[in-house]
């Protein structure tokens, strides 16, 4: 997995396979939607410009290498130069106010080649003009510490980009009117800086709401940047089971510092369901699962479920661990199959996934089953190591035992 | 159509005139700054009203010059720094804002020094005095929105008026000045003539005031249907201009060139004709400096601003507030303490400033015409506006004007 800058690609020698010099690399065509997939590039030859789809790429490294007999293609609808139409140009937020110029743009080659973003700080302007490498020696030898400055794409209005205008997405003002369960869809896809910042704009209720529809990683995460009294007005303001949910995490010090906040009623019910949940999912935890690494191919993988699951009832999702064993995407035999056997696993997991831990309160877990259609919910540990899945049939048995039906 | 209707439609247009009116006649006037009086004095000391000749040439180029900014800023929306940096990318967008930083910097410093000199001639003590200027015009750009400061610029420009009453004073001969500006009168070529009159050009069209006028009128925030109103109000600005440069002219040329005294430095000008004008004539025209300086030192720096703000894409408007301003208030105001402060500096060679401002104003200059003259001709930008076919000959050879009047200026300070 690689991310690089525009202007490191720009300007690079393009040969094919065969070591045939064509030119260099003068621009890449992406589509402007939201997933800014690169499709083409643009090849200055001495007498011409030659577009050739991303597909013909063999290599990237100091030179661009691509296939021996490569076609040309064509631009299509939609179609924008990250050099022509991105770059340099000014962005400015919905009401028109300029905020800064694109000094560069971040290409990510994962889960596809793609635009992941735009710089917009001084380091994207010093690299621009040649000096990065002695920009970093010299702040390393002063020990000076700087931050990137880095526009994710989702802030960006693909549509406005084809008028020539660099637009923000002014999201405190377009997303208040989303349903707390989109926004909060919405808000996963983004980086947990966004998140906080985004809470911290909307009034109390609406960001309770969205906050309990957050998925757990995101909500413990949340609260460290948020600080310790807007945590407990934010959990104070939600619903019982959502706060039973959250509260459930926290260590028991910390658990009493919030309820004492709550009104006494809540209060009552939440410490009612926390003490169900002591006793919660040990009892239906399901070790019958399979994990698999993300760079592996789909065959491979198909070859590993046939080889270890013969023991298992019913295999519904295939979880994609990291070297550091941690629970990183999600997959169904559906989507395995509909992969070609050399496809590798991250191009097709969902990176975005939900989780339950140990301390979940069983009704939380089984109404977040029912709401987003699941089979069964992985359960973690603090450090996002997988312990086992919660499948909806054992846990239905729950609402049997406890004549909840 | 009867005369009642035909003064409403004039009348409506006067005041869409008089609404449009303001950027290009500041930016115009703003050439005239302390060190543009300086070079008009000593001309003057030195030519006589021979030097008054080359005064027409330079208000046609200096139309012809804005009227272009004023055309593809009005058309395309877009500051000079916006399109350099959309169009050539961050390596030459970093070397002429640097450079344009630069050069503007030691334009303040000259103007603080006319500012310093003059302070002195009237007896004010000049630390006091040049920590107020710096104070005061960071508060009117600070909180003042565009219309407060162009109707002070405007203002200042009036105090313009001052060179009149000089001259009068000085009692010149009419007759010869007025010949002297249509025909030429008693020029004999030299070299020294030659320099005297780029020097004239090169004090009038600066590298800074085409920035300035772009950024200025952009600011203005006015549509293209004032086109007409703003081009009209460019040929008015350049004759304003060198009306006033004319009196300046005419003011040294019937004391100080007539009685062959020569003259140093320009700022000592004030001094130098009170003999022979009298004292009013000699106060009035130190005060003028003293307002050209402020004018020079507000608007050069706020050149730099605007630029910065288009090259890098910040928010820079007179109209926005701090917050959202943050570089281009900052800017402004560290390049004011940074001239103050290499002004106050004791025994530090003005002239050695000077002269290395002017060589890089004369050597960006060329860069700048270039990227107006690719501008305001790229169908892409103009559409409909871009040159007419004869008036791009015309522009063209305008800017070639300049820009070998800029070279040799340049040559001409190693030979």
């Amino acid at each position: 997995m690689f991310m690089l800058y525009f202007s490191e690609l720009q300007k690079k020698r393009v040969q094919t396979e065969d070591g045939i010099f064509l030119g260099y690399l003068e621009d890449l065509v992406f589509q402007a939607s939201q997933t800014p997939r690169i499709t083409k590039i643009v090849i200055r030859t001495k007498e011409e410009k030659l577009i050739i789809s991303v597909s013909e790429i063999k290599k990237i490294n100091s030179i661009v290498t691509i296939a021996k007999n490569f076609n040309t293609a064509e631009l299509v609808v939609n179609e924008l130069f990250i050099f022509k139409n991105v770059l340099d140009k000014q962005i400015i937020d919905l009401k028109g106010n300029k905020v800064v110029r694109v000094n560069d743009v971040v290409i990510n080659d994962k889960p596809f080649l793609s635009i992941s973003g735009v710089d917009i700080g001084a380091i994207g302007l010093i690299r621009r003009l040649g000096f990065e490498g002695f920009f970093y020696r010299l702040t390393n030898l002063l020990s000076i510490k700087y931050n990137l400055q880095f526009l994710s794409w989702g802030d960006i209005q693909p549509l406005e980009l084809s008028k020539g205008k660099v637009v923000l997405n002014q999201i405190q003002e377009k997303l208040k009117n989303l349903h707390p369960a989109d926004l909060a869809d919405y808000l996963e896809k983004t980086n947990i800086r966004n998140i906080s910042k985004f809470i911290d704009l909307l009034d109390k209720d609406l960001a309770s709401k969205v906050l309990s529809e957050l998925n757990p990683n995101f909500q413990l995460s949340l609260f460290r940047r948020l600080g310790e009294e807007k945590t407990d007005k934010l959990i104070a303001n939600m619903d019982i089971d959502e706060a039973t949910d959250i509260i459930s995490q926290l260590s028991p010090k910390k658990r009493l510092q919030i309820l004492n906040k709550v009104d006494p009623a809540k209060k009552k019910q939440i410490e009612k369901l926390l003490k169900l949940s002591s006793t919660s999912i040990g009892k239906y935890l399901s070790t019958e699962f399979i994990t698999v690494k993300s760079e592996n191919t789909a065959s491979f993988v198909i070859d590993q479920i046939r080889k270890e699951t013969s023991d298992i009832e019913v295999l519904d999702y295939v979880y994609v661990v990291n070297y550091q064993n941690q629970l990183v995407g999600v997959f169904n035999l559906h989507e395995l199959l509909l992969q070609a056997p050399d496809t590798l696993v991250y191009k097709f997991m969902a990176q975005n996934f939900f989780v339950a831990h140990l301390q979940s309160p069983i009704m939380t877990i089984i109404r977040k089953l029912i709401k987003y259609h699941l089979y069964a919910l992985p359960v973690v540990d603090s450090e996002k190591k997988i312990i086992g899945i919660v499948k909806i049939d054992d846990i239905s048995e729950y609402l049997l035992d406890s004549n909840k039906i | 159509m009867n005369l009642k209707s035909l003064f409403k439609t004039y009348k409506a247009k006067l005041l869409i005139f008089l609404a449009v009116f303001g950027p290009v006649t500041i930016t115009a006037m703003a050439d005239n700054d302390a060190a543009g009086v300086a070079t008009y004095s000593l001309v003057g000391a030195k030519y006589g009203y021979s030097i008054l000749f080359v005064l027409l040439l330079v208000t046609i180029l200096l139309a012809i010059t804005q009227e272009m900014g004023v055309r593809i800023a009005l058309v395309s929306g877009k500051g000079l720094g916006d399109i350099i940096r959309e169009r050539y990318g961050v390596k030459i967008s970093v070397f002429v804002f640097l450079g344009l930083m630069i050069a503007n910097l030691g334009t303040i410093i000259a103007n603080f020094a006319a500012i310093k000199v003059t302070a002195l001639m009237f007896n004010i003590p000049t630390l006091p005095f040049i920590i107020c200027v710096v104070i005061i015009s960071f508060i009117f750009i600070w909180k003042g929105n565009y219309r407060t400061n162009q109707n002070i610029f405007l203002v200042s420009a009036l105090f313009y008026i001052c060179y009149i009453i000089s001259a009068f004073k000085a009692n010149p001969d009419w007759g010869k000045a007025i010949t002297s500006v249509v025909l030429p009168t008693d020029i004999k070529i030299t070299r020294g003539f030659i320099f005297a009159a780029i020097a004239v050009l090169g004090t009038t069209i600066t590298p800074w005031g085409q920035f300035f006028v772009h950024s200025f009128v952009l600011d203005k925030k006015l549509s293209v249907d004032k086109l007409k109103y703003e081009q009209t109000e460019t040929f008015f600005g350049a004759f304003l201009t060198d009306f006033f440069s004319f009196f300046m002219i005419v003011a040294t040329a019937a004391t100080l060139f007539v009685y062959k005294i020569p003259l140093t430095s320009g700022e000592q000008a004030a001094i130098a004709i009170e003999p022979f004008a009298g004292k009013l004539a000699s106060i009035l025209f130190g005060l003028g400096i003293m307002n050209a300086g402020f004018m020079g030192i507000v608007i050069v720096s706020l050149s730099t601003s605007y630029a910065f703000s288009e090259f890098f894409g910040y928010e820079g408007s007179l109209d926005a507030p701090f917050e959202k301003g943050r570089s281009f208030y900052i800017l402004f105001l560290i390049q004011l303490i940074i001239a103050a402060l290499i002004v106050l500096i004791p025994g530090i060679s003005l002239f050695k400033i000077v002269f290395y401002t002017q060589s890089l104003n004369g050597a960006l200059l060329p860069v700048v015409f270039f990227f107006l003259l690719k501008a305001s001709n790229s169908p892409e930008l103009m559409g409909q506006y871009v040159n007419k076919k004869w008036y791009n000959y015309f522009v063209t050879i305008a800017s070639i004007i300049i820009i070998i009047a800029s070279l040799t200026t340049i040559i001409g300070f190693f030979i």
